[in-house]
């Protein structure tokens, strides 16, 4: 009986431990338990979270101003004496990092839910046992480092420390204070630029930028991937604009475009149009899809190959309940409501009416089954 | 045949020679001075990179090698017990107990720390090749002066004359000097073998020396078979050294050489040469590295003059019987298979010791080559006055009774 | 007359062995060399190292050398030249153009790798060098002799000699800072490092972990691990992105550096077998020798 009793009990906290995971990842999109946790059942005893880095980085996406605008990191003061705490400007960087990963960068390996900070993973003291992740002084200054180095190639302890004992110019609150002002200006994206290359036909390359983001819908990351303060901040530029491999300068359209072939589609002599649905592949989406996004219809991720263009291929039967004809411009009176959509509209895309079927004298646009209203939009 | 007898040779000191080898001495002396009060960077070329110089790769290493005639000799005299050439024992003698007197303080001299050079005696490590070195040339160095004993007592029994106040020791110093006479006759056989054997034990553990420095030595040197390599060399580097010391000892004192001896004793040189040289080659065919002949560098060079010069030719001399017979082509072949073992040490100490992060190659300093030259001026000079002082030098003498161990000579 | 002489060179002939057994039983005792499974290390990563040389700082610190102010470490001058240990500073860090990622040069910090099995330990006349419990290699100051045979022997080229110093010369390379970790205090260098290129812990634990590391990031680190076999292993480890022998890391086998020459020490005096066999047959045929002679004259 008592152990009957033990088994039940056990499976009842089952149970709710399993409910309390959700409390503590709440939004799980795509990712099971098995990513970070190695057993079954992870307890806050025993979380048996697989050492980092695991091989799926997965992460949190907030916006800078969800997190702390400054941050005074002064965890190690008793022991070393050295330096004294750094004030950390994070949303600064937080914004600064939004080209480039966003919270991410910084915080990797994030599950789902609430920005955990680096101590939470990172041990405090140095001499320890699980030597496979760097300490917390170390995982600090390697995320620091990654970008500092690269920005300035400096590695200067007093650009972000001050020396114990020294004298400050500024005090510790002041300096929280401004550092609290301090933002990123918003990075202003283009709406299109022009490329001048080197190719001796089709020299010019034209591109959208906006339509990239806002019609294709791609992420900064998508293409801005690894890149750093220096892509702006670059002091000497010229180390960015070295000779590259034909492939390399082409890596970043290449993930979507073939750039081995069809050269013509983005190189040309003079500034191209941006892109037209209708005159690229005869489709006319500013009528009726206008506002629909490119994913609604081409659904294969990153793929844009043509579709068929005929109705049914994305709606399905079209029947007077699933179908409001006054978009098209004409409220059908009664007669015409009971119609069958075929019984006028022959052609498979829908267009033109045939009024002939049952009437002798009578033809489409000159008589109109209803009354015409004017279109929204 | 007419029979030797050692006596202690009667001419002026000093020579226009001598001077000029004091002159080296006192040189020698003003860097060593500047050694013990500036330290041993001050007056070498030393660095982290080269640990060792000249005062080790060619005072200790070329030094014990060259020394080398002691044993060699009181093996052929004393244990194959071939009394013929006893008249050569002491000569050997003394110059190994001069050499190595010389490598001992040449060692010290090169220690950081030589004021601890007692150490090895209390603190043991018996893995270290250099600890095994060191005792046994320490042992091997008071065997020599044992065997030397005997030449002091014949030379001073009943004729100790002290100065001054001294003079009421007299008599109890020549007590001790029978008593030990006596006590050696006994037992001199004991410190022939060990002598031998300690002789064999460090002339091999010199090439183990440098077997502990990897790849940091070139391939051409850097061998497992080393210790036997330094072994066979030394053996066969003894008579070649004895037979260049009594001819030029010879020419000195204006005796006539004793070519009966000596041709013979060259003779013997070939095949122990031919044995160093089969291995030699035979090392080389078996590690190929005779592929790093083909590159013309320092390295290949130096391997190659001290294979052809110090080696091939010499052997070739000494197969030959008339330059056995001749004393100029007696003293050119063994100063070429001296000048061998001599170039072989070198080679190995330094040529081909090749550290890794070298900024600059070593070379040796003004000092340390003062320092090295005025030790072998003082070492001349001491041979000189020692043949002087004590019954060393064979001259014809027809009345000789010979002893057991003939170590003390004909006076009994 | 003949049979006398002859006991009487039997009785010296034992005597004069059992003198030099009686020697060789105390060489055994070799001087401690502690090969212990919870040895410490360190895992130095060169992907990591920023050069900012407060590891050169803390270590002069740590041993009571003479040491700029740490402002003065941010002068990165120094790498123009490639720099090695000497008695003045005991670990060093060097600079090497990265040819991938001009941005991140790659810095590499020496210092005394703390072989498994050292030379300098095998090498060292008087046995001033000792493998301790701890992984450290540390040299005793009481007992050296100043020869510089553990600078000819070790492999890294590590030992450094005081050589201006007349009266008592040093010899001179990083202890693993043995005083520190005995008070349960981390190295100097390890304790200080910004980004923690320098891990301190245990060897083992570290070789797991550096594998590891080469497993997640096979396009940061090149498959090797220096230090985990090279000599026989060595206490610290290195992690590179490209061939070490490119960042003058020497290139070294798989043997302990000190076994072919203790092999040969061991095979000439296994038991003292050799020397005394060597003598006893050079007894014997000095004996033969004598007593031929003897029976010629005898006869004549």
């Amino acid at each position: 009986m008592k152990t009957r009793m033990l088994i039940l009990f056990i499976f009842c906290a089952l149970i709710v431990n399993a409910q309390t995971q959700k409390k503590v990842h709440p939004n799980l999109n795509g990712i099971t338990c098995k990513t970070c946790h190695s057993c079954d059942i992870p307890t806050k005893e025993n979380p048996c979270v697989i050492p980092c880095p695991r091989e799926k980085m997965i992460s949190i996406d907030q916006s800078p101003e969800e997190g702390p605008s400054v941050l005074t990191i002064d965890k190690f003061k008793k022991q070393t004496d050295i330096y004294a705490p750094v004030i950390f400007s994070h949303r600064l960087h937080a914004e600064m990092s939004g080209m480039s990963g966003g919270c991410k960068m910084c915080h990797h390996y994030n599950p789902p839910g609430q920005v955990i900070g680096c101590s939470d993973c990172h041990e405090l003291i140095r001499k320890r046992t699980d030597v496979s992740k760097p300490d917390l002084k170390g995982a600090y200054h390697r995320q620091c480092m990654e970008c500092h180095r690269s920005w300035s190639g400096k590695v200067e302890c007093e650009s972000c420390h001050v020396l114990n004992g020294k004298k400050q110019d500024i005090d510790s609150k002041t300096l929280v204070a401004k550092s609290e002002k301090r933002i990123h200006p918003k990075i202003i994206a283009p709406t299109i630029l022009k490329f001048n290359t080197p190719k001796a036909t089709g020299k010019i390359v034209t591109f959208y930028h906006a339509q990239h983001v806002d019609l294709f819908g791609l992420e900064c990351q998508s293409c801005h991937t690894n890149e750093s303060c220096v892509k702006c901040h670059a002091k000497d530029k010229t180390a960015l604009l070295k000779a590259k491999t034909t492939e390399q300068k082409h890596s970043v359209c290449s993930s979507c475009h073939n750039t081995k072939q069809n050269c013509n589609s983005c190189h040309s002599n003079s500034v191209q149009e941006g892109f037209n649905h209708a005159t690229k592949t005869g489709f006319d989406i500013l009528k009726f899809h206008g506002k629909v996004a490119c994913s609604i219809c081409h659904t294969e991720k990153g793929k844009f190959t043509g579709l068929n263009s005929e109705c049914i291929n994305c709606h399905g039967k079209w029947t007077q309940e699933n179908f409001q004809h006054k978009v098209t411009g004409v409220i059908l009176d009664e007669t015409h409501l009971t119609l069958e959509c075929k019984d006028c509209h022959q052609e498979k895309n829908y267009s033109k009416p045939i009024c002939s079927g049952c009437h002798e004298d009578k033809s489409f646009p000159k008589n109109v089954p209803g009354k015409l209203i004017k279109k929204n939009g | 045949m007419e029979d030797l007898k050692p006596t202690p040779m009667k001419k002026k000191y000093f020579t226009p020679v001598v001077i000029g080898l004091a002159v080296l001495v006192l040189n020698g002396l003003m860097f060593l001075l500047a050694r013990f009060i500036f330290g041993i960077g001050a007056v070498t070329n030393l660095d982290n990179q080269h640990p060792w110089g000249i005062w080790i790769g060619l005072d200790v290493a070329a030094g014990v090698a060259l020394a080398a005639g002691g044993f060699t000799t009181a093996a052929l005299g004393h244990i194959m017990h071939k009394d013929q050439y006893h008249a050569i024992i002491r000569p050997a003698l003394l110059t190994a107990a001069l050499g190595y007197t010389f490598v001992a303080t040449s060692v010290m001299i090169d220690l950081g720390r030589y004021y601890y050079i007692w150490h090895p005696f209390i603190m043991w490590n018996g893995n270290s090749v250099l600890f095994e070195v060191g005792i046994c040339v320490i042992i091997y160095l008071a065997v020599l002066y044992i065997e030397f004993l005997p030449i002091v007592c014949e030379r001073f029994i009943g004729r100790v004359k002290l100065p001054g106040f001294l003079k009421s020791l007299n008599n109890p110093l020549d007590k001790v000097l029978r008593i030990l006479d006596k006590g050696l006759d006994k037992t001199m056989f004991i410190f022939i073998i060990a002598g031998v054997v300690l002789s064999c034990l460090h002339q091999s553990s010199l090439g183990t020396l440098m077997v502990i420095a990897g790849p940091k030595m070139h391939p051409l040197w850097q061998t497992p078979i080393l210790p036997l390599l330094f072994l066979l060399s030394a053996i066969s580097v003894g008579l070649p050294m004895v037979i260049m010391e009594s001819l030029i000892t010879s020419k000195s004192f204006s005796l006539k050489p004793e070519m009966h001896i000596l041709s013979n004793l060259g003779s013997m040189v070939a095949p122990l040469l031919g044995i160093y040289l089969a291995f030699k080659i035979g090392d080389m065919v078996i590690r190929q590295t005779f592929v790093y002949l083909t590159t013309f560098n320092a390295a290949s060079v130096m391997f190659t003059v001290e294979l052809l010069f110090g080696v091939i030719i010499p052997l070739r001399m000494f197969m030959s019987r008339q330059v056995n017979k001749s004393p100029l082509g007696l003293l050119i072949a063994s100063f070429l298979v001296i000048f061998g073992v001599f170039l072989n040490r070198l080679n190995n100490f330094l040529v081909a010791y090749t550290p890794p992060y070298e900024v600059h190659s070593y070379f040796p300093s003004i000092g340390e080559i003062s320092v090295t030259v005025g030790f072998i001026a003082f070492e001349i000079l001491l041979f000189r006055i020692a043949i002087m002082i004590f019954p060393i030098v064979s001259v014809p003498n027809t009345s000789v009774q010979r002893t057991k161990y003939s170590i003390r000579g004909g006076a009994q | 007359m003949v049979n006398q002489s002859r006991r009487d060179f039997l009785k010296t002939a034992a005597l004069a062995g059992t003198a030099i057994t009686g020697l060789s039983s105390k060489t055994k005792a070799a001087p401690k060399n502690i090969l212990s499974e919870d040895r410490m290390g360190v895992l130095v990563d060169t992907t990591v190292c920023i050069g900012c040389r407060k590891c050169e700082w803390a270590c002069k610190t740590a041993h009571d050398l003479e040491t700029p102010s740490i402002e003065a470490y941010d002068d990165r001058n120094v790498f123009k030249t490639m720099r090695r240990p000497n008695s003045k500073s005991l670990t060093v860090v060097n600079e090497y153009k990265n040819s991938v990622e001009e941005k991140f040069p790659i810095n590499v910090k020496v210092q005394c790798m703390h072989c498994d099995h050292p030379a300098c330990v095998s090498a060292c006349i008087v046995g001033a060098f000792s493998k301790q419990e701890n992984g450290s290699v540390i040299w005793d100051t009481d007992k050296c002799i100043g020869c510089r045979y553990c600078m000819v022997a070790c492999p890294f080229q590590v030992p450094a000699f005081e050589f201006e110093n007349a009266l008592k010369p040093d010899i001179k390379k990083c202890d693993f800072c043995f005083e520190r970790t005995k008070e349960g205090k981390l190295p100097a260098c390890t304790e200080i490092c910004p980004v923690e290129a320098v891990t301190y812990g245990r060897r083992e634990d570290l070789v797991k972990a550096a594998h590891q590391k080469i497993k997640n990031y096979p396009d940061r680190y090149i498959n090797r691990v220096f230090g985990e076999y090279e000599v026989g292993g060595t206490s610290w480890i290195y992690l590179a992105s490209r061939e070490f022998e490119k960042l003058d890391f020497p290139k070294l086998g798989k043997d302990p550096a000190p076994g072919v020459s203790e092999a040969i020490q061991h095979g000439v005096f296994a038991y003292f077998v050799p020397p005394v066999a060597l003598y006893a047959l050079l007894g014997g045929v000095m004996w033969i020798n004598k007593n031929k002679k003897k029976s010629e004259n005898e006869e004549i």
